[in-house]
């Protein structure tokens, strides 16, 4: 029994640390408790902002303060710090600080400059031209110029390449150094996703330029001497302990306000918990189990609480495969009976916002055009009596002798979604449904939700999306074999709109296809989009120019400052 | 006495084999694998692919295990799949002397607590003393470790201050014993818990026989002082049973360092193992429970041969 008590807890504590995995451009399968944020109501919450920004009014006028150490406590510990090979978070997070790319993702998703002065797209969108601001130095003082540019993004297009990245840059053709900072990038054809995709940082060539690009993901560089042109350099990393930055004297930016950065592990949330309370860590992202906690010690003045909505949502996703979720006004009906409202104040605490598609109200590409199932039980009956589904026996519905009951799983550990499933099975008993909640190993739960194995009836689970709205990776029927579609979804008409909208470099024409997309989606339903969950962050009470990110936590650290 | 040594360490052969083949089957029978962390869509089929083929994880399961037999024989234990290109041996000894530590000290502790506890419940059996050891022992032993730790790290650490929350060391301060020892205090008190709760019931119950044994009214009527008779002729004869024990004690160590790490993050051993099982980090786990099957089996060769030492009866 002992034992088991404390597998449980460790599958607690693990499954937040080890299985998040958020490069600032990507989408992927969210299994952090972190993710789904809970605390008190909206209304407080705004409060929490209004005086933020209060604060950070009256102290506008107050000279940013330079000095001072900020440790920055996590459960992961990040595999290595080269943002071409790596695939977790808890690395990206080390890596926004060594390494500046060619452009940033801003707090609205939209694409800010950062090593690129400026860039120019031709009028059919294949050529990309960046001019770099001049005199950036790498982290040893050689000078950033095209060169190295040419070769970072050249590794990509390696037969030798062997990391994750290779599939985001199929239509790149080739990238040329023009002179010392104009870079070129041809491609194949017209790719709107691209400018998002130059977000990498920046290798330095003179360091590794003469490394086989075999060898490159194996390289010391990765772990024990990076080199970049971000705020921060390297100075050590104690396996198991913590990574130590120091302030960038030469930052093209201007020098960090900052003079240490250290990032602390420690793998127990509730140990982690009592550092930010004794003070052993500055900063941390909150997870759901710990609002109230937090809300109290920000009360309290020992920390400050931030929230802001992610870019993310979470779902109950249907097998598309099963008779029982063949057809749409069943699905329409399962999300009338769901009382989403209740379900954001009761288990995340209000930290959330009623979700409609598949599309974050962050991106440009999001729409009010989503159609919305509100709550309805009525609805909802008259809907699944619609479809053929008939009261049986025992109260439960039936449709040719099948009854409706469906196994709901997600991953054992994550509260939250355990308590979904609950509050799931019990909404939906309402309407005559039967829910059976199915708690599972993470390692388990994903083997079980993709192909070929696809065995589940439903599940639940959020996506954490990527800077560019693309839907292809979770929509397009080709990424049903192998891929993130494992509900199993296929309209041939999304898919041929899907196919379509990377190819638009106009904006705003883009966006009518997107919508389009996002609208089928949404009436369809192959999902019940649950809702937007909040993300919070605890900072030191003293520290100042810190603005939450919908994706990256350490954006423009280097503007962080502790007035102390 | 050196042939005894050998005898046991041949014995130890069939046992660390069929360990390494029970832990390889039982790691490739839990659902998912390395590539299950991979969700990332940006990462292509191909690429997952190319990953299962780079580490030999399409070949059929015997092959692989002959393939790391191989290996591990002549000391190499391959790299590690998540931490790719980190050799499983650096990442074990990099943070094998942070468990050892931990681990000893937590014995030592445990033994000079309790023996001292044990002989004085035995002298005065069913006493108050002995009842409330009795009581604390049980308390001692139902204690979750994790839980004692998070306890005690809000207690002691966050609302006292009196102690760190975690880690080895102070970040970034030069080396000092001082330091070291102060963050050492609690992780090993908690660790020492629970197995010094049932060592002090053992070395009771020993106590207990030895005390009314001829030789010991023998040594008092000789005229010695009490404690030379229950220290030097008592506790000899005491503690034989308690080293078989200490001997069996150590798998318990190490299964509760792996949380006490986890508690206190301390960079050790369990901590790696944890973190290996849920990423299916396949050759640190191999290499993880063979280090520790074998400093098992060291263990109790040790205490075998200590039996003999204290025991002048026994010869091998």
């Amino acid at each position: 029994m002992k034992a088991k008590t404390k597998i449980y807890i460790f599958c607690v504590s693990l499954i937040i640390c080890l299985l998040s995995a958020c490069t600032n451009s990507d989408l992927e399968q969210i299994m952090e408790n972190e993710a789904e944020q809970q605390d008190e109501t909206n209304s407080e919450m705004k409060a929490t902002e209004e005086t933020e920004e209060e604060q950070s009014d009256s102290h506008a006028s107050i000279e940013p303060r330079q000095g001072g150490t900020l440790t920055y406590g996590m459960i992961a510990e990040p595999k290595m710090f080269n943002e071409l090979y790596s695939d977790d978070s808890a690395s990206s997070d080390v890596e926004i600080n060594l390494f500046d790319g060619l452009v940033q993702v801003g707090p609205n998703m939209e694409v800010e400059p950062l090593l690129a002065k400026k860039w120019d797209i031709s009028d059919d969108g294949l050529v990309y031209t960046f001019t770099l601001k001049e005199g950036v130095k790498f982290h040893d003082g050689e000078e950033l110029t095209a060169e190295d540019v040419a070769f970072t993004f050249g590794i990509f297009k390696d037969d030798d390449y062997t990391g994750p990245r290779a599939g985001s840059f199929e239509y790149l053709a080739d990238v040329r150094a023009v002179d010392e900072y104009t870079v070129e990038f041809r491609l194949s054809e017209p790719d709107a996703r691209f400018l998002t995709l130059a977000g990498y940082g920046i290798l330095p060539e003179h360091i590794l330029g003469d490394v086989p690009v075999e060898d490159l993901g194996n390289h010391p560089f990765n772990t024990k001497e990076p080199v970049g042109t971000g705020p921060f350099r390297f100075v050590e990393w104690q396996a198991g302990q913590y990574i130590k930055l120091e302030a960038f004297e030469d930052y093209h930016q201007g020098r960090p306000y900052l003079d240490h950065l250290i990032y602390k592990f420690v793998p127990d949330q509730n140990a982690l918990m009592s550092q930010l309370e004794a003070g052993d860590v500055d900063m941390m992202v909150i997870p759901a189990t710990e609002i109230d906690m937090a809300q109290q010690w920000d009360e309290d003045g020992k920390i400050k609480l931030h929230a802001a909505l992610g870019q993310q949502y979470n779902y109950m996703g249907f097998n598309l495969r099963l008779d029982l979720f063949k057809d749409k006004e069943t699905r329409q009906a399962i999300t009338h009976a769901l009382d989403r409202e209740a379900i954001i104040e009761h288990v995340v605490m209000g930290q959330g916002e009623i979700a409609h598609g598949p599309v974050s109200p962050l991106s440009w590409a999001y729409t009010d055009k989503l159609p919305r199932f509100e709550y309805d039980p009525d609805k909802a009956k008259a809907l699944l009596a619609e479809a053929g589904w008939e009261e049986g026996e025992d109260g439960i519905l039936e449709r040719n002798g099948q009854r409706f009951s469906f196994a709901l799983s997600t991953n054992q550990g994550n509260k939250v979604r355990e308590e979904l499933t609950v509050v799931i099975q019990d909404q939906l008993a309402e309407v005559g449904i039967e829910v059976q909640p199915n708690l599972m190993e993470w390692n388990a739960f994903i083997e079980s939700i993709t192909p070929p194995q696809n065995d589940f009836e439903a599940f639940i689970s959020g996506w954490s999306l990527g800077a560019d709205p693309d839907p292809r990776d979770i929509w397009h029927s080709d990424e049903i074999e192998q891929g993130l579609n494992s509900v199993g979804y296929s309209n041939p008409k999304v898919d041929q709109l899907i196919d379509k909208n990377i190819h638009l470099i106009d904006q705003e024409e883009r966006k009518k296809v997107l919508e389009d997309i996002f609208v089928t989606i949404a009436d369809e339903q192959p999902y019940t989009f649950l809702y937007y969950p909040y993300e919070l962050t605890a900072t030191p009470r003293h520290m100042r120019g810190f603005a939450q990110h919908p994706q990256l936590r350490f954006y423009k650290a280097h503007e962080w400052w502790l007035d102390e | 006495m050196i042939g005894y040594i050998l005898q046991r360490s041949l014995m130890a052969v069939p046992i660390l084999i069929g360990i390494s083949i029970l832990t390889f089957a039982m790691m490739h029978l839990a659902p998912g694998g390395p590539t299950a962390l991979l969700v990332d869509p940006t990462i292509s089929p191909e690429a997952r692919e190319a990953f299962l083929e780079r580490y030999g994880l399409n070949d059929p399961l015997p092959v692989q295990y002959f393939k790391w037999a191989g290996a591990a024989i002549q000391g190499d234990l391959g790299y590690s799949l998540i931490y790719t290109g980190t050799p499983v041996s650096e990442m074990i000894f990099s943070r094998l002397p942070n468990t050892l530590l931990l681990m000893s000290v937590s014995f030592l502790l445990a033994l000079f607590i309790s023996i001292p506890l044990g002989i004085q419940a035995a002298r005065k059996p069913y006493s108050l003393t002995d009842y409330s050891m009795t009581f604390f022992s049980f308390v001692g032993v139902a204690t979750p470790n994790f839980w004692l730790g998070i306890l005690l790290i809000m207690w002691l650490s966050v609302h006292l201050g009196w102690f760190p929350t975690g880690g080895v060391a102070t970040i970034d301060a030069p080396l000092n014993i001082w330091d070291r020892i102060h963050h050492l205090i609690l992780p090993a008190f908690v660790l020492a818990t629970a197995d010094m709760a049932g060592l002090t019931r053992y070395v009771r119950s020993s106590m207990l026989d030895v005390l009314k044994q001829d030789y010991m009214r023998t040594a008092r009527a000789k005229g010695f002082r009490e404690i030379t008779v229950i220290y030097k002729h008592g506790l000899k004869n005491g503690l034989i049973p308690i080293i078989t024990l200490c001997g069996f004690m150590l798998p318990s160590f190490f299964a509760g360092s792996v949380i006490v790490e986890q508690v206190f993050s301390w960079p050790g051993i369990g901590h790696l193992f944890i973190q290996a099982v849920f990423q299916r980090d396949y050759p640190v786990i191999m290499g993880i429970t063979m280090m520790t099957a074998c400093l098992v089996v060291l263990g109790n060769l040790l205490a075998d041969i200590c039996y003999a030492l204290v025991d002048p009866r026994i010869e091998y």
